[in-house]
């Protein structure tokens, strides 16, 4: 069987405020960019962004959710090159993550994920490596 | 003072290890809305990007160096990667030191580049972490 080329099953999220502001207490990571409006147009941005590293945390469980065992995981690695705005509002943010495995080769395969927030990707060279059987 | 290349080389041990628990593994799980099982029960591992959250206490240590004049409302992320020995799991016990590897200067722009080794404290790898920071010191 070859893996090189299989699609694996996409994944949707919806981030909204009450998201980013567990995110932040679970990870202690409580820059005002990410729940407070003031803070965010202070700083020329858009709105209030999620944390890049939720973004990297949600784009990873396309590869963790396909694996039997997570810690197969042996590299991941991603660029943040959109913020994802989430608005104050019951509907959120939603991110479509998907993931294409690529080359594989000595017992481990390349992932390549991509995100995409609206019609923008907000990862660039988003990629893992993971062990395979 | 400001960062400059003469700069990397520069290590930040965080202040004590980060001893990892299993709910705060689920609660962090949780709040990724990460439903795996591998992350729950008596011994769980950590979601992958949960070493982040341990390596910034690292980094703390590194932005707290005041002869980098670094602010974090200054700083954005631009990149992140981990390369993992093994997973975290419930009952390690951390340490987390930063080094800084490369400082590119463009205009009023410093792109900094560390990498953060998380071991057991008894000296274990256990996962490096490679982060690329963009500090803006024009003022807006």
């Amino acid at each position: 069987m070859s893996l090189a080329g299989t699609e694996l099953p996409p994944l949707t999220v919806t981030f909204k405020r009450d998201d980013l502001v567990r995110y932040a207490g679970a990870s202690g990571d409580f820059n005002s960019i990410h729940w407070s409006d003031r803070m965010a147009a202070a700083l020329g941005l858009p709105g209030v962004i999620a944390h890049g590293m939720l973004t990297m945390a949600s784009a990873v469980r396309v590869v963790t959710d396909w694996l039997d065992d997570p810690a197969d995981l042996v590299e991941y690695g991603v660029r943040f090159t959109k913020p994802v705005v989430v608005p104050d509002d019951d509907k959120g943010a939603n991110v479509t993550f998907s993931a294409t495995v690529g080359k594989v080769a000595d017992g481990l395969a390349e992932i390549d994920i991509t995100a995409v927030a609206g019609e923008e990707k907000v990862l660039g060279r988003a990629k893992a490596v993971v062990r395979v059987r | 003072m400001t960062i400059d290349a003469t700069m990397v080389g520069r290590s930040y041990t965080a202040a004590g290890s980060y001893q990892v628990g299993r709910e705060k593994i689920r609660e962090f799980a949780d709040a990724i809305g990460d439903g795996n099982p591998a992350y729950r029960g008596a011994d769980p591992i950590a979601p992958p990007t949960f070493a982040f959250v341990i390596g910034s206490r690292a980094l703390e240590e590194l932005l707290g160096d005041a002869e980098l004049g670094l602010r974090l409302d200054r700083i954005v992320h631009g990149a992140q990667k981990f390369s993992y020995t093994r997973p975290i799991k419930a009952g390690d016990e951390i340490a987390a030191t930063a080094t800084i590897t490369t400082v590119r200067k463009a205009g009023p722009v410093e792109v900094i580049m560390y990498e953060t080794a998380l071991t057991t404290v008894d000296g274990e790898p256990i996962a490096t972490s490679t982060s690329t920071l963009s500090h803006n010191r024009a003022d807006t």
